[in-house]
């Protein structure tokens, strides 16, 4: 016991002691009664002392823990990243839509309060709510927002009539973390409180709050009484402080002893604190609904869950229903019984009047008004369990995960609700699609979209079945990648400029390894067939796994384990030839944050999904700031980037551009594993970067290609966004030049068969084409003006 | 105020308008050894993108955010702005600037390499970019490559995109 604990149990002392002074007085005159009532009372106090007292003790330690420690779990919010609405803004009038239904918002003819929106034509009034950012709170204020066919085309201010060039959606709570016991809460402070709620609660629930200790013996008589006169229990005889215990201990028993330790504990809490703190306790405690598998505790949530409101915009009639449902949640639950609900909510109602806290026509207008509970709760968002698991994975590295159940913070992600709507709308059909086509219907899926340049995760898919909370692909899923390493060979093969380029013709004919447990290994091509001498850009495009093993001895495996790790990727890979041709196991996020690197020109982001955490009352405790890092030989890189969009233009994601509807220039690479047991398709746009897996959980060959099932997925998402092609101009110390097909020498752009290649400084060609001397001497292509290399 | 220590005084107040001797490692730097010089040397060439007005809305905030002392704010707007405008010099190297007044060096030069990877490596931002990467290795210990990037800088002017 602690200290304060011993002077609470002096005080609960004093006030016993008292209570037998006051007996002792009021007894018999009579000496020899008096004599024999003063042993019996001091037996009573022996009886006291040594058997209720502990009792009394153990009751006031745990009612005390109680009240301080879990009168304050507040579960974590996840939100979405904000959406920004600027003239220029990118988004379909469907999306936008789509993103103020996941944000809480309802359409309505008239767009009377935050929370509302309506649309004419292709105007949308959104009346959006206070929110507080991580950047800072902005009140409420109604916007309206043009579009014209996929973008913003102006923003305004209704009230002022201003034109914005910036405005934004408070973002969709898109999770909960929540404590174990499963409640959810909203924190309501009794200052912040509507004094009606805190008033009618006494009227209806215990009339002498502020006068009893915890218990009230006239409380219980009138509402017997009350009861007697209207033939059935209306009114209860607990009060509040008793129901606040009653809600602590939730247990339904009815017994006597029940009920005497709850009294006990009433009186022991009123003596701990004051009226104010066990009312706002109250408010915040009170079981008024549930939600699937979670408890709906206080007023607060409650508000949320029946109005879709904060508390402090309800009115008398909506206080009223909520404070009715104290007596039975269930029973009154007014989307189930709307009928018992409102009587039950006019009960409360004659009760305000006759307390005087509304006059009786007040009383009788609200009583003649409808419910107005939203016809469903708002969702909390469980679709994205994928990514909410990458959220708790970036915290656990600064929140123990009981803090993330317990304090209430505010954490600010950057996922973007509609891209992973879509997302896993294209992993659930894609998948289904496959079915139909023949392949086995327990194929599963993962998909990982980020921003190139931020490396903010978009949105994340981690099982066919959006509903299902199990194993999370994306994240944990360790499979072989096949050929989506290949391109790492290609790029240190042109890091080696003095050797390669390109246009450098390797090999592509069997080679036999031997392996360190003295096996032999001979890899073959996906076709069946060598191809002879073909240049580097040929043979990554048609990914033949000959030339590229050829070619990564050359260059060394450790190398490649090396240059693995510089993207970021810290994995345990063995050393062994096969790792050129992907047998080396990454989860899709791992090989996310690979390609980010290539995708972003050379700049590695750590892949983020939380860009802010606040506190619940929105103090910043911390920030993941932007932190770019720069990889080495990065015009190297700029050179495979143009690789790969080739990949895409002729090579083996040729069939991309159909899938799309879209003739753009993207990048991609596809990869299969041994037996079609793994597919996968990583592609990148100007802006946006995705890693698709398609293949069965144990491990059996599934029939998938890259180019089958992974592509066709990547495909499934990309022809619902914008689409914005690749950037190839080149970095510093990379040069396009015009060279010839056949031969591989420099060449004019007009000369027959001349195509633009990108080269690292100083392994352009040195030999020049007859055309190039006669035809264009002097003349340099724009594309060199602007940005080919200078003179010298 | 003595006359001698008046005499010193002056010297140091003269000698920090005349942007000599070494640098103060405080934010002013930024101003200085960056932006000024930048300003001056480019003698109006700037080549920007087009800019969105949100974006334009968004670096201003950041600039007085920044004014006022409060670095992680205009960050933060910053990087918004990267949100709608993601391959932009110019948020790039005020981000960069941005860290170079909190004296995150290693930060403010990796930006300011972005910033010149796809910006328009001529002009003003060229100029403050490599100014940029000349403080940041100054700091980093990186001597030679401060130099080296002191002379980027001057090449910035140097090679004005030629007509069609």
């Amino acid at each position: 016991m602690s200290p304060g604990d011993e002077a609470h149990d002096q005080m609960s002392k004093r006030s016993k002691k008292k209570r037998s002074r006051r007996k002792k007085s009021g007894t018999s005159p009579s000496r020899g009664w008096a004599g024999r009532i003063w042993k019996l009372l001091l037996l009573m106090a022996g009886v006291f002392l040594g058997l209720l007292l502990p009792w009394v003790t153990y009751l006031n330690y745990q009612v005390t823990t109680e009240f301080e420690g879990r009168k304050w779990d507040l579960p974590s919010r996840v939100y979405a990243r904000a959406l920004d609405l600027f003239p220029g803004a990118r988004i379909t009038l469907q999306d936008l839509e789509k993103e103020l239904g996941l944000s809480g918002y309802r359409r309505s003819e008239q767009v009377t309060r935050p929370g509302l929106y309506g649309i004419s034509g292709n105007t949308l009034d959104i009346h959006r709510r206070a929110f507080g950012f991580p950047d800072g709170a902005e009140d409420a204020i109604r916007l309206r927002v043009r579009l014209a066919g996929e973008e913003i085309t102006a923003v305004s201010d209704v009230a002022s009539g201003r034109h914005l060039e910036l405005a934004r959606l408070d973002p969709a709570e898109i999770a909960s973390i929540y404590p174990l016991q499963k409640e959810d809460r909203t924190l309501v402070k009794i200052t912040e409180a509507p004094p009606l709620l805190l008033t009618g609660l006494q009227a209806v629930e215990d009339r002498n709050f502020k006068h009893h200790p915890g218990v009230d013996l006239r409380g219980i008589a009138r509402a017997a009484a009350a009861n007697l006169r209207a033939g059935k229990a209306v009114q209860g005889g607990s009060t509040l402080t008793q129901q606040l215990v009653k809600n602590y201990f939730l247990t339904q028993d009815r017994t006597v002893t029940r009920k005497f330790n709850e009294a006990i504990m009433a009186v022991l809490l009123e003596l701990h604190y004051g009226k104010a703190e066990i009312l706002e306790a109250y408010i915040n405690e009170v079981f008024l609904g549930q939600q699937g598998a979670y408890a709906v505790h206080g007023f607060g949530q409650a508000s949320l869950f029946y109005f879709d409101q904060p508390l402090e915009r309800l009115e008398a009639r909506h206080i009223a229903l909520l404070i009715g449902l104290v007596k039975g949640a269930s029973y009154y639950n007014p989307r189930r019984h709307p009928d018992r609900a409102k009587k039950r909510r006019n009960q409360v109602l004659s009760a305000f009047a006759e307390t005087g806290l509304m006059t009786e026509s007040e009383a009788a207008l609200a009583a003649a008004a409808p419910l107005g509970v939203s016809r469903e709760p708002r969702s909390r968002g469980t679709r994205y369990h994928a990514f909410v698991d990458l959220v708790r994975r970036q915290l656990a590295q600064v929140y123990r995960e009981e803090d993330l159940k317990t304090e209430g913070l505010r954490i600010f992600t950057t996922l973007v609700p509609h891209v992973q709507e879509k997302a896993q709308r294209s992993v659930t059909d894609g998948l289904h699609n496959l079915e139909e086509r023949g392949l086995s219907s327990s194929l599963q899926g993962a998909l990982v979209v980020a921003d190139v340049a931020s490396g903010e995760v978009q949105a994340l898919i981690g099982d066919r079945d959006a509903s299902r909370a199990g194993f999370n692909r994306a994240i944990h899923a360790r499979r072989q990648i096949g050929s989506v390493i290949k391109p790492l060979v290609y790029l240190l093969a042109l890091e080696h400029d003095e050797d390669y380029t390109l246009l450098t013709r390797i090999e592509d004919e069997p080679v036999t390894l031997k392996l360190a447990d003295g096996s032999a290994w001979t890899p073959a091509n996906y076709d069946g067939k060598s191809h002879g001498e073909v240049t580097l850009l040929e043979a990554l495009t048609q990914s033949y796994n000959q030339a590229t093993v050829r070619l990564g001895l050359n260059i060394g495996v450790n190398h490649l384990l090396n240059r693995v790790k510089q993207l970021g990727v810290d994995a345990d890979i063995d050393a062994v030839p096969s790792v050129f041709l992907g047998a080396v196991e990454l989860t899709p996020l791992e090989v996310t944050q690979i390609y980010q690197s290539l995708a972003a020109g050379g700049f590695s982001v750590p892949l983020r999904s939380v860009i802010a955490v606040q506190t619940a009352d929105g103090d910043e405790l911390v920030r993941y700031p932007l932190r770019i890092m720069p990889q080495p030989r990065r015009e190297a890189i700029g050179v495979l980037n143009y690789a790969l969009t080739e990949v895409v233009e002729q090579g083996t994601a040729k069939r991309l551009q159909g899938l799309l509807g879209r003739q753009v220039t993207l990048a991609g690479k596809t990869g299969t594993t041994n037996d079609r047991r793994d597919s996968w398709y990583v592609g990148y746009t100007r802006n946006r970067i995705a890693v698709a897996w398609v293949g069965e959980d144990d491990n059996r060959p599934a029939g998938v290609t890259g180019s089958n099932a992974a592509m066709r997925l990547w495909a499934g998402l990309f022809r619902e966004l914008p689409v914005e092609p690749v950037d190839l101009r080149m970095p510093d110390g990379a040069y396009w030049f015009w060279v010839d097909g056949g031969s591989g020498w420099l060449t004019g752009e007009k000369c027959d068969g001349a195509i633009q290649i990108p080269f690292v400084d100083g392994s352009e060609p040195r030999q020049a084409t007859d055309c190039l001397a006669t035809r264009d001497k002097d003349k340099d292509s724009i594309w060199k003006k602007w940005f080919g290399k200078k003179d010298g | 105020m003595d006359k001698r220590s008046t005499v010193v005084f002056l010297f140091l107040f003269l000698s920090a308008c005349a942007g000599r001797g070494p640098a103060p490692v405080e934010d002013r730097e930024v101003e200085s050894r960056v932006r000024e010089p930048a300003k001056q040397d480019s003698a109006g060439v700037q080549v920007f993108p087009l800019q969105n007005p949100a974006v334009k809305e968004l670096i201003a905030d950041a600039s007085a955010a920044e004014s006022t002392g409060d670095y992680s704010q205009a960050a933060t707007l910053l990087e918004r702005a990267l949100r709608i405008q993601p391959r932009d010099p110019e948020i790039l190297q005020n981000l960069a600037e941005v860290q170079l007044q909190v004296n995150d060096f290693e930060q403010a030069l990796n930006f300011a390499i972005r910033s010149y990877d796809i910006g328009p490596r001529v002009g003003e931002i060229c100029s403050r970019n490599w100014r940029t990467i000349s403080v940041a290795r100054e700091h980093l210990g990186d001597h030679n490559g401060s130099l080296q990037a002191g002379k980027k800088a001057a090449e910035c002017m140097n090679t004005k995109p030629e007509s069609l």
